[in-house]
């Protein structure tokens, strides 16, 4: 039996954290006070884009309880940081780029008078003009937001003869799509305490996603060595990708009171500052143009795509370079011709998002595979099937796929759970009422891990105490995804020990190995890999110990359930806590460290091809809705969610994240969106910007595929990003299903639904606007 | 949030005493579900003195008398869908009540303070006007009366005094043969703002003639307004798919006629005479 290969890994066992969390005694970054701590607080720009021409604190410094007022000025080192590009100010000092950015931080003996201290910094500024549209942000006499060019990044793919694919076509299909911005909406808005520490350096508590990239800017900025900036990550309330580059933001500015004052700072933001301040999902603009043949095969794909990289880089080159690489979805195609710019506007900057480039893209591609089906008369799983990529297949970057290929068996698996087929032929032809019903379908293949975007690698910590509990401590975070639990699973069914006997060590920058960023859906194969390798370790130490305590040979012990057990006759020759206790008297380490790096992957960025990852998941989702024809009120009904994760590590984390996968996927689909208008953010908190509720969440029925991977740790891979990757298409495709009409830019609200365009209250009150129409071209040429 | 003076009594003549005292600068406190969340975004009027009425018991309670309900104004929205007295005799409000924001919205906030906030989405206000509620308003040396859809000049803003707390709600009950109900249009399906919504009510005589009809919808009109125009298409017909669809493009027609055209008209215009058409239809069913 499959099931009984493992004891811990497969199990739905408790996770760390549940107790903490549960009880109340979880402390998230707001819960850490010290004495004499100081509050830090943020004056932000009054326009989206001006010159700053002076700063005068001296007002502000002059009020009673204030202990600093600090600009850029103050900063001994850099004053930029990017992971990329290096052009974030922590506070602004020649321009303000967007309605976010910081000037000057003030610390203060409270919040409020740090608050009262804000209104007290005069600054004066030469505003500028604002730009916020990526198309006109590319134009050559629109407003640049850094140095001269506001385009600034641009990846390529090219695979076959464009020109040769649309000739073969019989059919030439162009739509254009467009995406919105949208807020990761993590519970706790970010928060971090920062003290001065004893050797001259700082010690930084909080909710920080990616602990390295943000010690390395507060060192860069403080010029000190990494070695005396420490972060250490507080219990967090999710980030969803969110805590990067806002959090460094925080982490250098508290810090710089800190040095500067002596003392501990808070700085907490509020939910209108986070929203205010913090990075979206990019919003896309998509010109998709296809080439089919009758048959529904696809002969080319060129793809234009322009991203709103907002006022600084962030991680727009790393997020469109994996739409850029996904951008046809798992889709047969010899002949690719992709293109993804990024520019510079005065929005909020844009980065990492659950996802990252992958929701916007599979929009447009499974709109678009859609929109084929129906052009060649047939059902939208027989076209996938059809086109969808299977073991050997040769990608758009030319990468042949060697792993198992499981893209059809999710399309199977899922249609067959909620009987697609025949609903969507039923719906098809339902019968005029005003509530109508649809079902649609999407899948999707997305690259594990950071692929060729960079060094990949991870380490792990498995110490194993004299009593015989066990520390596991990573470089890899926890923002409630379950990357604790997963890593001390598998720990612990090397060590062949109970969950009981673990507890994790929130991560430390000065304590555990750089592990890049938790970020990519990378946590379980990276640090649960290199926590496999660390238990190893301590398991070989440990066994060759009990061999010679026994005088059995190490092939005949086995570890399991916290014994050390004859594997033949199951006899229980010594608790683990013995074993342990041996293995210290005799001075053998029980400390084992694992580090794993990815396999290789390449990519030629000039001309557009690569290995771009070590390898894929495949998923499905399928979306039945009831489409109100009347008012444009949509509801998800069902939902069938199938992913081959290649093994769930602990399958009730993994359900976790196939359902919060899913509502996050639905709010993007049907009502998320974080309007900016001239740069002006319109909604700054939960009562405007719409995020589904329990009553707006469907029953969503979760299937688990496990095809075992070899890259990863028991053949698991990942599923944190590809379960919110493809629901907001599966959405969109049932209401095509069931209105006849679709929708080429998210969210589908009610007005969207009912009148094919958002309605926008712009000018002057009482003028109508509509959006430009959509592009749909379609020549045939079949005479 | 800025500091400010806060004041309160469990007796109605204190709170009125307090009130004269304290000028314009004075805001009351009933549920608080708008009033704090208005002062966390800093107002350019920022009260000075926030007055607590939430502990004054005579200002609270359901009463039938007659053919009369008396609804205090301190009254949740729990409480009210809540009543008997309310689901059997005003059942449209019932209804409008159940569907207002989240379970500890309906539980803080009051049905005084989703009148006296007045803005264009408040739930309880189509319903009330459906039911020709009357309002009673006191201050220390006064007591006025309104008819509930005379009380309201534009959206926040309404005819009372700043030294007036509403200490009463008087609504007519609904004949025993009438059929009432609230359809809440939001985007999503709880803690949702009305983007449109629609109050009805229709009384049929035995041979199913309509008798009585009220059409009050919400965040349609600059303020709230029977819909007499449409109301009059009605009377003496029988319920009939194609009437109802006439009242509806009535309702759109004058509610055009009170806002002219506007950035959202080509949406509410088809949308509030389906809301209209179907509440009218299961009003008759």
């Amino acid at each position: 039996m499959e099931q009984d290969k493992y004891k811990i890994i497969g199990k739905p066992e408790k996770r760390v954290d549940v107790l903490g969390k549960v009880t109340g005694k979880a402390k998230f970054a707001d819960d850490y006070n010290v004495k004499h701590q100081l509050y830090g607080k943020v004056l932000r720009a009054k326009y989206p884009h001006a010159r700053i021409l002076k700063i005068d604190t001296s007002k502000a410094k002059n009020l009673p309880g204030v202990e600093a007022v600090l600009t850029a000025d103050d900063i001994p080192g850099s004053k930029v940081f990017g992971i990329v590009v290096q052009n974030q100010s922590i506070l602004a000092f020649d321009k303000v780029r967007y309605l976010g950015d910081g000037l000057a931080i003030v610390a203060a003996k409270t919040k409020e008078i740090a608050e009262e201290a804000l209104e007290l910094i005069e600054v004066e500024y030469e505003v500028l003009p604002v730009v916020t549209d990526p198309e006109e942000a590319i134009m050559p006499d629109a407003p640049k937001i850094h140095g001269d060019n506001n385009i600034f990044v641009h990846h390529k793919v090219r695979k076959g003869d464009i020109e040769k694919g649309f000739q073969e076509a019989d059919y030439i299909i162009e739509r254009k799509f467009k995406t919105q911005f949208i807020e990761h909406s993590y519970l706790e808005p970010e928060a971090i305490l920062a003290e001065p520490a004893e050797h001259g350096g700082v010690r930084i508590i909080g909710s920080v996603q990616n602990l390295f990239s943000s010690r390395r800017s507060v060192a860069a900025a403080l010029n000190l060595p990494l070695n005396k900036v420490q972060i250490i990550q507080s219990t967090l309330g999710g980030s969803f990708g969110g805590k990067d580059e806002v959090m460094t933001a925080m982490c250098c500015r508290a810090a710089l009171l800190a040095i500067k004052t002596g003392k501990p700072v808070k700085m907490v933001n509020t939910r209108e500052e986070s929203m205010l301040e913090s990075y979206k999902r990019h919003p896309y603009t998509m010109y998709y143009k296809w080439g089919i043949k009758s048959d529904g095969s696809i002969t080319a794909m060129e793809i234009k795509i322009y991203a709103d990289g907002g006022a600084y880089a962030s991680m727009s080159p790393y997020v469109t370079w994996r739409s850029v690489v996904q951008a046809t979805g798992p889709y047969y195609c010899e002949n690719v011709k992709t293109d993804v710019i990024t520019v510079y506007t005065n929005n909020n900057y844009t980065g990492a998002m659950r996802g990252f480039g992958s929701p916007q893209v599979n929009f447009a591609i499974e709109s678009m595979i859609d929109i084929i089906a129906e052009k060649v008369g047939k059902d939208p799983l027989e076209i996938r099937l059809q086109n969808g990529f299977e073991k050997g297949a040769i990608t758009a970057t030319g990468q042949k796929l060697e792993h198992n290929v499981s893209l059809k068996e999710v399309l199977l698996k899922a249609a067959k759970e909620i009987d697609f087929q025949n609903k969507w032929r039923e719906y098809k032809s339902q019968s005029d009422a005003p509530i109508k019903r649809g079902i649609g379908i999407a899948c999707s293949y997305r690259g594990v891990s950071l692929g060729a975007e960079g060094t990949d690698a991870a380490g792990t910590i498995v110490s194993v105490q004299t009593d015989g509990s066990v520390i596991v401590s990573s470089g890899i975070t926890d923002m409630g995804q379950g990357a604790q639990t997963q890593m001390c699973q598998i720990a612990a069914e090397v060590l062949g020990i109970t969950m009981d006997r673990i507890v994790f060590l929130n991560t430390n920058t000065s304590r555990v190995p750089d592990s890049g960023p938790t970020v990519a859906s990378r946590g379980t194969i990276m640090g649960g890999y290199a926590a496999k390798r660390a238990a190893e370790t301590v398991r070989s130490t440990l066994m060759s110990v009990a061999s010679e305590m026994t005088g059995y040979d190490v092939e005949v012990l086995d570890l399991k359930d916290n014994y050390l057990i004859d594997k033949d006759s199951g006899e229980r020759l010594a608790s683990f806590s013995e074993l342990a206790a041996q293995c210290f008297k005799k001075g053998r380490p029980m400390f084992g460290f694992g580090w794993y790096k990815s396999p290789p992957t390449s990519w030629h960025e000039e001309n557009g091809y690569g290995n771009a990852y070590f390898t894929f998941v495949y998923g499905t989702n399928i979306a039945e809705v009831e489409v109100d024809t009347e008012t444009g009120k949509v509801n998800v009904i069902n939902f069938v969610s199938a992913h081959d994760l290649g093994r769930a590590i602990n399958k009730q984390t993994v359900l976790g994240q196939f359902y919060g996968g899913v509502a996050m996927g639905l709010g993007y689909g049907l009502l998320e969106e974080f309007e900016i208008e001239d740069g002006i953010p319109k909604q700054l908190n939960f009562d405007e910007y719409l995020l589904p509720t329990a009553k707006d969440i469907p029953n969503i029925k979760a299937i688990i595929v496990e095809n075992e991977d070899a890259a990863g740790p028991f053949g698991a891979k990942s599923i944190g990003e590809p379960t919110n990757e493809i629901a907001a298409p599966a959405i969109i495709n049932a209401i095509y299903n069931a209105t006849g009409k679709r929708i080429y830019e998210l969210p589908a609200n009610l007005e969207r639904v009912l009148l094919g365009h958002k309605l926008t209250r712009k000018g002057e009150r009482g003028s109508v606007q509509k959006e430009k129409e959509e592009l749909i071209i379609e020549s045939c040429k079949i005479k | 949030m800025k500091p400010f003076e806060y004041k309160f009594s469990d007796k109605l003549d204190e709170i009125l005493h307090i009130l004269s005292q304290s000028g314009t600068d004075a805001k009351i406190l009933a549920g608080g579900t708008d009033l704090l969340i208005e002062l966390r975004r800093k107002p350019k009027v920022y009260p000075g003195v926030i007055v607590d009425i939430s502990f004054v018991n005579e200002l609270k309670g359901i009463f039938e008398d007659n053919n009369h309900i008396t609804i205090k104004p301190l009254s949740t929205h729990t409480k009210i869908f809540k009543s008997d007295i309310i689901r059997k005799k005003a059942y449209l409000l019932s209804e409008a009540t159940s569907q207002i924001g989240s379970l500890q919205i309906r539980n803080r906030g009051t049905v005084g303070g989703n009148i006296m906030n007045a803005a264009a989405c408040a739930d309880t206000v189509p319903p009330l006007i459906a039911l020709n509620a009357e309002i009673t308003l006191r201050s220390q040396n006064s007591v006025r009366s309104f008819k509930l859809n005379d009380f309201f000049i534009k959206p926040y803003k309404t005819k009372a005094n700043p030294d007036e707390v509403l200490t009463e709600i008087k609504i007519n009950c609904l004949p025993k043969d009438a059929k009432s109900t609230f359809i809440k249009l939001g985007r999503r399906n709880a803690l949702s703002i009305s983007r449109l919504s629609v109050a009805a009510v229709l009384q049929q005589d035995e041979d199913g003639k309509i008798i009585d009809a009220r059409i009050v919808p919400g965040a349609a009109f600059p303020t709230w307004q029977r819909v007499v125009e449409a109301e009059q298409m009605l009377i003496g017909e029988k319920p009939g798919i194609e009437l109802f669809r006439a009242a509806g493009a009535k309702v759109s027609e004058v509610m055009i006629s009170y806002t002219g055209r506007r950035w959202s008209t080509e949406y509410k215009e088809p949308v509030i005479a389906a809301l209209v058409r179907r509440a009218l239809e299961r009003c008759s069913i």
